[in-house]
């Protein structure tokens, strides 16, 4: 049993709530992903599990044990950081095996954990070179190296991901799935990138200014958004929002009421609002349509109209968010 | 006017500072150590007559041994003091400035003022230093612990010693190098070795050690050379190069000595040159030893 807890965590730094309240759960052997803009608390969230940053209020409990007043080695956690963290005045090898090194396993052990360790993560070719020498995907790997060798009970994954270039993040993604599936610990990954998100999370939690919004499956969370935060954070480009009065072209909304979209719902075609094409961007194989009036919709690229064109904007009441206008909360139709 | 036009008037004024005040005096002394010359007579040509009374030279030979005894102490005390100074003063701590300050200030006093403070405090009588130490003691001239408090300038070690302890108090600017260089590690190499359960000592053997090794090399050449030619003005003003038997009389003190009071520019030069030589050799020796040692862990 390695389920990570948080139960009713409060982090302040002076005058500012890092974390109000938080109660979160990954469970055994998950990988659960914390997502949010930047300053919404989550690495701090991350630190506090770690115990590098001592919590205010409530527990932190990791498997059945309550680890909320432990010091960070003996909650039996590996980090793996932003900055990869690795030791520059030593090879892969010695940076693997630090943590066993400093609690003096027999070098037997640790020969053998180290081979084990970089055997999974693809660094067996590069072990008696220094960081210095690797690519920003091949340190992200010794990084995961190290993590996995001294087989903790949980991983803390601070965007691990986040200084890779483009195409090395798409694939280091998909390794970790791999990995998280192969080794099958629990793992808590935080980042701000909504795509790493929904593309590597068993469930996500979205945290805002220090406070949960919305924990679900990627299905959930983005299908099923739980207020207007979560709706406009997830999803690219993001959710359309009307008050009443601009809604009022599509649907009859009620009072005090916000209705949202997701551009890929939005159906272009002679349907419809009349509305003209204001700019398109194409990505791919999609293309995004800007239309008068601020509304977004998201096309195939070959179907997309050009320029300048009047068209009609339709979406499907089915589709569509209700959203409370004072709270964000999610409203359900009548 | 072009770019480098610019640079060269730019550089001018330092040129020629470096020039007058450095290469030239450099170059004369250089020549000089092959001569006879009392500043009346012009200088007289004779070989190598200087280097060869040197080695003869009894007091030449204490004067070395000197300022080698002092160096081989006083520059791993120094740099042991700026470091332990500088982690011990790294963190953000109440009043962490007012510390700063305080172990960074003694290195920016002019000399002399700094040689006659210690003067003061090094006082047999009525020194702050010996009061301290006698206080509570059975008699007036012992220490609580029974003993006579050291007699800092008349006998020859602790005259020594005076100079040496004299010396751990202008590390200022090794400390604040070294202050920096603590606070541009990466945190986060810390935070993981807190995870890893790395001990106090670990951390500094593993971790912050290897990792500012590049600068305590470049401070210990530097502090070597240093302290080779800082004895100077505490030798010229708080012992006088004694007590009798030249027990303070370092090499900077031995030359000034004999080409300002004894007139001979020749052979001040030959023992000024000799020193270069020795300090370029100690510096390229430590060079050698310490990249060796600059290893990780066998596994």
């Amino acid at each position: 049993m390695s389920r990570i807890a948080l139960e009713g965590v409060q982090k302040r730094f002076g005058e500012t709530t890092a974390l109000d309240g938080v109660d979160l759960e990954a469970r055994d052997g998950e990988l659960l992903v914390v997502v949010g803009p930047s300053g919404c608390g989550k690495s701090t969230l991350l630190r506090c599990v770690a115990g590098l940053e001592a919590v205010d209020e409530g527990a932190i409990r990791i498997g059945d044990r309550d680890v909320t007043q432990l010091r960070p080695a003996a909650r039996n956690i590996s980090m793996v950081f932003q900055s990869y963290a690795l030791f520059p005045h030593l090879t892969v090898r010695e940076n693997i095996a630090f943590g066993l090194v400093v609690r003096e396993e027999p070098k037997q052990v640790v020969r053998e954990r180290v081979a084990e360790a970089s055997e999974l993560v693809g660094v067996v070719d590069f072990l008696e070179r220094r960081p210095y020498q690797l690519s920003g995907g091949e340190r992200q790997r010794v990084a995961l190296a190290r993590a996995l060798v001294r087989r903790p009970d949980a991983f803390l994954l601070d965007e691990p991901l986040s200084n890779l270039d483009a195409g090395t993040r798409v694939q280091m993604r998909t390794e970790l799935r791999r990995l998280h599936r192969e080794i099958g610990s629990t793992m808590v990954h935080v980042t701000h990138d909504q795509v790493e998100a929904l593309t590597l999370g068993d469930r996500i939690a979205v945290l805002d200014a220090g406070r949960v919004r919305q924990v679900g499956t990627p299905d959930e969370v983005h299908g099923r958004p739980n207020d207007r935060f979560v709706a406009g954070f997830l999803g690219s480009p993001a959710m359309n929002f009307f008050g009443r009065e601009a809604a009022r072209r599509f649907y009859e909304i009620p009072k005090g009421t916000v209705l949202g979209v997701r551009p890929e719902h939005v159906r272009i075609g002679t349907h419809g609002l009349r509305t003209r094409v204001d700019l398109v961007e194409v990505a791919g194989s999609d293309a995004y349509v800007h239309l008068d009036r601020g509304l977004v919709a998201r096309v195939p690229a070959h179907l997309r109209p050009d320029e300048g064109a009047n068209v009609g904007a339709a979406f499907d009441r089915g589709a569509a968010h209700l959203f409370d206008e004072a709270t964000g909360e999610r409203r359900e139709w009548q | 006017m072009s770019e480098r036009r610019q640079v060269v008037l730019m550089l001018t004024p330092y040129l020629f500072g470096l020039v007058a005040l450095v290469a030239a005096p450099a170059l004369v002394t250089f020549g000089l150590a092959f001569t006879e010359y009392d500043l009346i007579r012009p200088p007289e040509l004779n070989g190598f007559d200087n280097f060869r009374e040197l080695l003869d030279d009894e007091i030449f030979g204490i004067a070395l041994k000197n300022s080698l005894v002092f160096a081989a102490i006083a520059v791993p005390l120094r740099l042991v003091g700026a470091l332990g100074l500088a982690l011990l003063l790294h963190r953000r701590i109440t009043g962490v400035g007012a510390y700063r300050s305080s172990a960074a200030l003694p290195t920016v006093i002019p000399d002399i003022a700094y040689g006659l403070v210690w003067l003061w405090l090094f006082n047999p009588l009525y020194g702050p230093i010996n009061v301290l130490l006698r206080w509570q003691g059975d008699s007036s001239t012992t220490t609580a612990w029974g003993v006579q408090p050291p007699q800092w300038l008349t006998h020859p070690n602790d005259a020594r010693a005076a100079i040496i302890i004299m010396s751990l108090f202008t590390i200022g600017e090794g400390f604040v190098i070294l202050l920096v260089t603590r606070q541009g590690l990466p945190s986060e190499l810390y935070e993981l070795a807190a995870l890893e359960d790395a001990t106090a000592w670990g951390v500094f053997r593993r971790i912050t050690l290897p990792l500012m090794a590049p600068i305590l090399l470049l401070l210990l050449a530097r502090d070597t050379i240093y302290s080779l030619q800082w004895t100077f003005v505490p030798a010229l003003v708080v012992t006088e190069g004694g007590p009798p038997e030249f027990s303070t009389t370092y090499v900077p003190l031995f030359v000034y000595r004999n080409a300002f009071e004894f007139l001979r520019y020749g052979y001040a030069a030959a023992a000024t040159l000799l020193m270069f030589a020795l300090t370029a050799l100690i510096v390229w020796l430590q060079w050698r030893i310490v990249r060796r040692w600059r290893k990780g862990f066998a596994i």
